[in-house]
């Protein structure tokens, strides 16, 4: 026994070392430990005060190219309003009119960038909105250029969003033109290139065509910009196309962002679930 | 440790520590070069500081500057691995004539080439294993490397600029 406690005393160091090392390595592999969710990140508290106002510094700097960037989505919006005025004009054929609950099922919450990173393997951004303004892991995140990626967890005023420059998050996508389906990934090299998978090459794709997201989707509302294609080519097997696609957000110069609300998640997701469980099972 | 320089040691540990996550995490150049300069808090710590204190403080420094980075225990394993390897690195580049006694772990006090080499071989190892653990992926083992090489360099020249300001 004595012997034991000299071993531990004298290589006491060492055993100090595994432990930490353990210790880190657990917090960095498990995602949603205690730790990592509450204490030792960006929506801490005291952490997100000093961001706070080091960030209040910067922001002065940054608002002529933020006024540029809202002038712009303006002008776009302006767009689109008039081309849908113009379209009542001319009633549809079919006499199709989406519920009002569906076709307001997106709601828009304005929140402010207080940090983000673009250059790591895996990227994340704070955004000084939480659970007290209906905030959830989930919702979706765009800005006024394009998609940002999405809720990975919230306390209750901040929330941290996976940027979709995150090697483990793939979002589903599809071609402006022509509808192809698709999904976008972040291969971890260039922070402003994006790939789209899963496009089999005997569709038509071309450079500058439009990646926008799909309509499968719970996270963004259809039809939100995702990127521009710059190069298309053909996968080693020979099936699908090998799509390099421009994103339509400057993620360096982010200040404000739009999480999307989706009211009617959950009654999708319960209706999802529904037939599964109604099947007759076969014995 | 002695109790005579503790304070201004305490305040240089801080003070490297925030200079990280409030000024040269925000410096990056062609998004490949990064600036990880707070290893300076460990890594010129005095010669006297037990193993022990390094692995602890590496620890702490780590997880106080994965807060900011959102990368939870990354920084802490890279900078608890360089704090349990530092004696190691120094006895490893003992000059021919051994160290002297009242040599300081300065610029001024070891040399530029000594410097150089302790911070290199140190800051390479750290940024390996937190690029690495970050890419989690060894397909990205090019770009991982070109990452290291190209943040070492960046760290080597913050951490010997900031050893010019010093005046003692």
């Amino acid at each position: 026994m004595y012997k034991l406690f000299q071993f531990i005393s004298k290589q006491r160091a060492f055993i100090m070392f595994v432990l930490l090392e353990v210790l880190s390595l657990w917090f960095f592999y498990s995602y949603n430990n205690y730790p990592n969710a509450v204490l030792f990140n960006t929506t801490n508290f005291y952490i997100a005060q000093a961001l706070k106002t080091s960030n209040s510094i910067k922001a002065y700097s940054r608002l002529s190219e933020v006024n540029d960037t809202l002038a712009l989505e303006n002008q776009r919006l302006r767009e689109a309003l008039m081309r849908l005025q113009a379209a009542q004009l001319v009633q549809p054929k079919v006499n199709y009119k989406a519920d009002s609950m569906v076709a307001a099922r997106f709601q828009p919450v304005v929140a402010k960038v207080l940090d983000l990173s673009t250059n790591q393997f895996n990227n994340y951004i704070t955004i000084d909105k939480g659970t007290a303004d209906g905030l959830a892991p989930g919702m979706g995140v765009i800005s006024s250029s394009g998609v940002v990626g999405k809720i990975k967890s919230c306390s209750q005023h901040l929330s941290i969003v996976i940027s979709i420059l995150h090697t483990e998050y793939t979002m589903s996508a599809k071609v402006r033109r022509n509808n192809e389906i698709g999904s976008v990934k972040w291969d971890g090299k260039n922070p402003e290139l994006v790939e789209m998978t899963d496009v089999s090459r005997y569709k038509q794709v071309v450079v500058r065509d439009t990646i926008v997201t799909s309509d499968f989707n719970y996270v963004f509302p259809p039809d939100i910009t995702i990127g521009y294609v710059t190069k298309v080519g053909v996968k080693k097997d020979m099936t699908f196309h090998d799509i390099q696609v421009r994103l339509a957000t400057n993620f360096n110069s982010l200040s404000y962002v739009y999480v999307i609300k989706n009211k009617l998640e959950k009654e999708l997701k319960e209706l999802e679930e529904q037939p599964l469980n109604n099947v007759p099972s076969k014995k | 440790m002695t109790s005579r320089n503790i304070i201004p040691q305490v305040l240089i540990f801080i003070f490297y520590l925030l200079l990280q996550v409030f000024f040269v995490r925000q410096l990056v150049f062609f998004n490949y070069s990064f600036c990880f300069a707070y290893i300076a808090t460990i890594l010129l710590l005095p010669f006297e500081t037990t193993r022990l204190q390094l692995v602890i403080l590496g620890f702490v420094a780590g997880i106080f500057v994965d807060s900011f980075y959102n990368t939870i225990g990354a920084n802490a394993a890279a900078a608890t691995l360089i704090a349990y390897l530092r004696p190691s690195i120094i006895t490893l580049l003992t000059p021919q004539r051994g160290y002297d006694e009242r040599q300081t772990l300065t610029m001024r006090s070891m040399g530029l080439s000594w410097f150089l080499s302790y911070i290199g071989l140190l800051a390479f190892i750290h940024h390996f294993v937190l690029f690495m653990l970050e890419a989690s992926n060894w397909g990205l083992f090019v770009p991982v490397l070109i990452k290291t090489l190209a943040s070492v360099l960046f760290t080597s020249v913050v951490i010997v600029i900031m050893q010019l300001f010093r005046n003692d």
